[in-house]
């Protein structure tokens, strides 16, 4: 069954096609556990295709990226990932991602 | 002395007598169309709304922007509606001087259900999505967040936001150089070990009050919040933690926070009246325990302009600036922060003929000594009443020269980072700058400069405005 799901980036750009990236998967599937968060490393792509899972981008003032990509699950890596409090949570996720490329 | 609501169903009973509150009894969604409503209400400076009907929550209800309104800050301070606002800063500021620390009790609804180790889930408990773009649903909007310094027996009350991360855990973000923040990076994180959080929804409103106000390291908002209410308040221990909450609290929600785990937070739309991209730097909060009353009332405050906070800042804040402007020797009347200026605007009054730059210049270095929230104030002569928007830009356009009247600060470190014009640069460094308006005439000028106000009250002989008030009936008007 396919998930919609939503993720903030702090920019645009940092998704690229076929790249595998570090993201903070938001489920967008009714009920009460909509919005429920969780870490994952997941490769993207502009080509979403029926039964793909859905993932929509939105910036940091929480504009919407309009065109959605879909989304492919590598690894769970949790629902929180080290780090002091304060500190940035997205230099935090692309320290998971230390082979993440475009392309990959 | 006023009675002042013990409860929050004591505060809506009583909005509901003076017309302050709409009851809502239509199930409303969680997922936006309540913060949909509740945004519009407070816009068109509506009354606060409850929401008794929340889907998939059936027995919670959510009462939303609970002091948005200065009426609804006059009922909490146990005032009529419709005092004028001179008189709600001054019940503010002589009860503020008299602290009545709280009474511990063993007992009380909030503990009516006690949820704990695999009962625990966030997501049983109606958390809205306030704004379509926020980063999570935000538990915390209108909250009593207490914490603990480790080396005193000092309890920290304040109002910080915290959204939902998942079903065990949530994501906050208390400003970083708020008093949790300095006691959470100082003193927890250095030694690696979690910080004791409870977070206490639907308190009493002098409690809420308190836990709002500026107010210096070490001083006890349980002790104002006495001061506020004219009694003790009553506190109780929570479950899982020796932190002390209002025991009138309808929800209690306990934890930890891990000094070495993150997750996403934010953005949110804030009160500035944006949401202006800082997200991404909060602290992790993982529950331990829930507790609450049967059938419990939420509170929340549907962020935004006219907010809660734009009012209560207003009457906390600028209580705390004027005392700021007192210790240094500023010879201030009385201070306003506008609700229409979203906490960035604050005006200061001066005493006659001591206005000026020098008094300019030290105004504005007291204002951003410390961390800064105001950007703009508008300093302007005592018999110009601050209340008064329409006195008060008069008085900016008519007597602020836009070269010599103009006076500006940088700084690194102390700003605040939710102002929407900064950009991420200038909010990564909490740099910033504020700037004051003087509009006030310098000291020393020359009564035959000075300009003569061309109003009833300054251009008239006091025989003739005797006479005309005491036959304006027979004018017709």
């Amino acid at each position: 069954m396919a998930h919609e799901y939503e993720c903030f980036v702090r920019n645009f750009s940092d998704l690229q096609e076929g790249s595998t990236v570090v993201l903070t998967l938001r489920s967008l599937s009714p009920g009460r556990r909509k919005y429920n968060a969780r870490v994952v490393r997941a490769r993207v792509s502009r080509l979403v295709e029926a039964g793909s899972d859905t993932l929509w981008a939105r910036c940091m003032v929480g504009a919407k990226d309009p065109q959605p990509w879909s989304v492919q699950v590598i690894d769970e890596l949790g629902p929180t990932v080290s780090g002091q409090p304060y500190s940035d949570i997205f230099d935090a996720m692309e320290r998971l991602a230390p082979d993440a490329r475009a392309g990959d | 002395m006023p009675e002042v609501p013990r409860d929050v169903r004591a505060f809506i009973q009583k909005l509901q007598e003076t017309g302050d509150v709409a009851v809502v009894d239509r199930e409303v969604t969680w997922d936006l169309e309540l913060g949909a409503i509740g945004r519009r209400v407070a816009e068109a400076d509506g009354p606060a709304v409850w929401f008794r009907h929340i889907q998939d929550y059936p027995g919670h209800s959510i009462f939303a922007n609970p002091i948005a309104t200065w009426r609804r800050a006059a009922v909490a301070l146990g005032l009529a509606p419709d005092v004028p606002i001179p008189t709600i800063y001054e019940t503010y500021s002589s009860r503020e001087n008299n602290p009545i620390p709280p009474r511990t009790v063993s007992d009380a609804p909030c503990k009516e259900i006690v949820l704990t180790g695999d009962d625990v889930d966030i997501n049983a408990l109606p958390a809205p999505m306030v704004h379509e773009g926020d980063g999570g649903r935000y538990i915390g909007t209108w909250c009593i967040v207490a914490s603990r310094a480790l080396d005193s027996d000092w309890l920290n009350w304040g109002t910080y936001r915290f959204m939902v991360h998942n079903e065990r855990t949530l994501t906050g973000w208390p400003l970083p150089t708020s008093h949790f923040g300095k006691v959470l990076q100082e003193q927890y994180v250095p030694r690696n070990i979690p910080m004791p959080v409870s977070i206490a929804i639907g308190a009493d409103p002098a409690s809420h009050l308190a836990a709002t106000s500026t107010t210096r390291i070490g001083r006890e908002e349980a002790a104002l919040a006495g001061a506020l209410a004219g009694r003790p308040i009553d506190v109780i221990r929570c479950h899982t933690n020796d932190l002390s909450v209002p025991a009138t609290s309808e929800i209690v929600i306990e934890g930890e926070v891990l000094p070495d785990q993150i997750a996403q937070e934010g953005p949110y739309g804030e009160y500035p009246g944006f949401r202006s991209g800082e997200m991404g730097r909060g602290v992790l909060f993982r529950v331990a325990a829930i507790t609450h009353r049967r059938n419990p009332i939420w509170t929340m405050d549907c962020t935004g302009v006219k907010d809660c906070s734009s009012i209560v800042t207003a009457l906390g804040g600028g209580i705390g600036i004027r005392r700021s402007l007192e210790r240094h020797g500023i010879p201030v009347t009385m201070v306003y922060v506008p609700p229409e200026g979203a906490i960035h605007m604050v005006v200061v009054g001066i005493r006659r003929g001591q206005g000026g730059p020098d008094v300019a210049r030290r105004t504005l270095e007291a204002l951003t000594a410390r961390r800064v929230y105001m950007s703009k104030i508008i300093m302007v002569d005592e018999d110009v009443d601050v209340f008064n928007m329409g006195e008060v830009i008069h008085a900016l356009s008519t007597k602020c020269h836009p070269v010599r009247g103009v006076h500006v600060v940088t700084y690194d470190g102390r700003a605040q980072t939710l102002t929407p014009y900064y950009n991420p640069d200038e909010r990564s460094r909490r740099a910033g700058a504020t700037m004051l308006f003087d509009a006030t005439w310098p000291p020393g000028l020359r009564a035959e400069d000075t300009p003569v106000p061309t109003t009833f009250q300054g251009t008239f002989s006091e025989e003739l405005k005797q006479h005309v008030l005491a036959n304006w009936k027979s004018y017709g008007l």
